[in-house]
């Protein structure tokens, strides 16, 4: 079944009064379960297909569908309580919550979405990511790769239908940047998550069931 | 999408928390200024009190009856005696004489007020001469005895026992002995004030069967609107005021004391105020991805508009609650404690009044929540993109 599509999506912004057009026409269909990776030059538009699927932002023209349903021109308070249900962000760097622990950190979406027994969830996530040991911890007292682990989790806590991560492993080592695309792998695998990252490295690419390379704005081949 | 409350005081808590320096430092500030609004108005409040008591206590009966205009005395003192005896409610009153007169002592002299009063009538109707300071009271029949008032006592440096000459403005002049020293904590009594038996002041000024005024205590000090016509008739006299009327003056500088003490603790609270406003408004500046990051994990406006509206909230029961109870005790201690003001020379007394704690409470708390509203719209009005890509 197809979870995501987007038909002719354009996107473009206005630096002063020259238009830079960000994205340029992409068509796209993802299949549930699917786990693909975005590659292409820098500035080709990777985060803005993500940030329009991920109903961050509003395309100029085009349209995107979840799960067979129009979602392009939602209002803004209806695209939050989507984002909270469907789907799960995890950007480059700093997506923690300083000030909370590593276990508030995770419980935070869940609490949001009311959903019962959340300590345990958040537990259970965790351990999941291999941190079960790191709960009390503060985002500042852990590592990088650590506390992109902890995002994962955070992302998984109501159970989002699709997980977007933008260069995850953008500021990681490559030891940690193995770790968290392991993971990804054994999510998708073992739970059907549907997965879209963008990622620079051919070898992290590699590793998805799927690439789709843009460029200039556009999917190329 | 509403908003979960539950959630975003679970966040506004522990933003607001992590750094405890400036937590204290905000919550003291509102802390200060809300007791200071209790504080500053109770003493207001103590020292209107205290002057509309004293002059109650003192100065005045629940009626008091005044020459006619243009007259000095009041004439026929010993008919206006019988009626006023025959009616029911008043429990008691006592005629009095006022004149000038100049004290003497030492080479010192000192113009004063010479009050001139029935012991037995004026210990029924006021506290006067309850407020001895020291010696004894005169006696109704004291030919030369006098009680002076705490200040002209000191300013002629009298005491208990020694010798004073008075000269009536009839032109007599006698020496008095000190029995007794008199303070009221009304600042022109205690100046200048000479008490001496109603008698001994008859035969000094050379007259009979008259008053400058007659204090009247009625058994309830309630009932001056209907006891006033009705003496006023029976007594055939035209100027008979009530106890409210008398201390109505107080009102006048009551008010602008009041006005005085609001300017002072509003001052104090806008800069509270202010400082949990720039508070929250920097933590919000510094946010700024972070708030980003909470809305694409799908919370709205709302719920950020929240979650910095609370952190002002958090400060303001915290800081309200404390300030509540600092200034409550502040005032029970200089409600017991009065302490004296060395410019006026006064007592002065802290009063509590539940209603200054209710608007101390809501003024506060209000001021305090609507220092987190520009804030808060700010937080709930940052765009996701630009706050996580920082463009
Ligand atoms: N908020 C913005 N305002 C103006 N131009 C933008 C904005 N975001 C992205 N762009 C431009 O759109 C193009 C695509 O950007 P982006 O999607 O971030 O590329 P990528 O993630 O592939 O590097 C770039 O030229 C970029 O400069
Ligand atoms: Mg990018």
């Amino acid at each position: 079944m197809e979870i995501i599509k987007t038909n002719n999506l354009k996107k473009s912004y206005m630096l002063g009064k020259v238009e830079v057009k960000a994205l340029n026409g992409v068509d796209t269909s993802i299949e549930q379960g699917e786990f693909v990776a975005i590659m292409g030059p820098s500035g080709c538009g990777k985060s803005t297909f993500l940030n329009l699927t991920g109903m961050l932002d509003i395309p100029t023209s085009g349209e995107i569908y979840i799960e067979g349903n129009d979602v392009t021109n939602m209002n803004s308070n209806k695209r939050a309580e989507y984002r909270l249900k469907y789907i799960g962000f995890i950007f480059q760097f700093f997506n923690l919550f300083n000030e909370l622990t590593v276990m508030e950190n995770v419980m935070f979406p869940m609490m949001l979405n009311k959903r019962p027994n959340y300590k345990e969830r958040a537990k259970e996530l965790l351990d999941l990511v291999g941190l079960g040991d790191r709960l009390n911890h503060l985002p500042s007292e852990i590592s990088g790769g650590q506390q992109q682990r902890v995002t994962i989790a955070r992302s998984l806590g109501n159970d989002p239908k699709i997980l977007l991560a933008d260069e995850p492993t953008g500021n990681l080592d490559t030891k940690s940047s193995i770790e968290i695309i392991e993971l990804f792998r054994k999510l998708n695998r073992e739970q059907g998550q549907t997965i879209v990252m963008v990622t620079h490295s051919p070898e992290i690419g590699g590793m998805a069931d799927r690439i789709i390379h843009f460029r200039d704005g556009t999917i190329g081949n | 999408m509403s908003v979960d409350l539950r959630s975003a005081l679970f966040y506004s808590r522990k933003d607001i928390f992590k750094n405890r320096k400036v937590f204290i430092i905000i919550t003291l500030s509102i802390i200060l200024a809300t007791a200071n609004i209790i504080v500053i108005n109770g003493l207001v409040d103590g020292m209107i009190g205290d002057l509309v008591d004293n002059t109650i206590q003192s100065s005045v009966g629940h009626l008091n009856i005044y020459p006619d205009d243009n007259e000095r005395f009041i004439e026929g003192l010993g008919i206006k005696e019988q009626k006023l005896a025959a009616l029911k409610d008043v429990e008691a009153y006592s005629p009095r004489i006022s004149a000038t007169g100049v004290l003497s002592n030492k080479g010192l002299s000192v113009s004063s007020t010479i009050l001139a009063l029935n012991p037995d009538n004026e210990r029924k109707t006021t506290k006067l001469l309850e407020k001895l300071v020291r010696g004894t009271a005169i006696n109704s029949n004291d030919k030369n005895a006098i009680l002076v008032s705490s200040r002209l006592a000191e300013d002629l440096k009298l005491d208990i026992g020694d010798e004073a000459t008075l000269a009536f403005e009839t032109g007599v002049v006698k020496v008095y002995v000190v029995k007794g020293i008199v303070r009221t904590g009304n600042l022109d009594f205690d100046g200048s004030t000479v008490i001496m038996p109603l008698n001994e002041a008859y035969r000094q000024l050379g007259i009979d069967n008259m008053a400058s005024i007659i204090l009247i205590k009625l058994s309830d000090k309630s009932m001056t609107e209907i006891y006033k016509p009705m003496i006023m008739q029976n007594l055939d006299v035209n100027n008979v005021k009530t106890w409210k009327q008398e201390t109505e003056f107080v009102s006048n500088f009551a008010n602008s004391w009041r006005s005085t003490s609001s300017v002072i603790s509003g001052v104090g609270l806008i800069a509270a105020a202010i400082s949990v406003g720039i508070v929250i408004y920097i933590n919000v500046i510094h946010k700024k991805r972070q708030i980003g990051i909470m809305k694409a994990m799908g919370t709205n406006d709302a719920f950020i508009f929240t979650v910095f509206l609370m952190e002002a909230a958090i400060f303001g029961i915290i800081g309200v609650f404390i300030g509540d109870c600092l200034g409550y005790l502040s005032i029970r201690y200089f409600e017991a404690n009065p302490f004296l003001d060395a410019i006026s020379q006064t007592w002065i007394s802290a009063r509590f009044e539940p209603q200054l704690f209710y608007i101390a409470t809501i003024v506060s708390f209000a001021v305090t929540i609507l220092a987190g509203v520009y804030p808060a719209i700010k937080a709930s009005r940052v765009e996701i993109i630009k706050a996580i890509w920082g463009t």
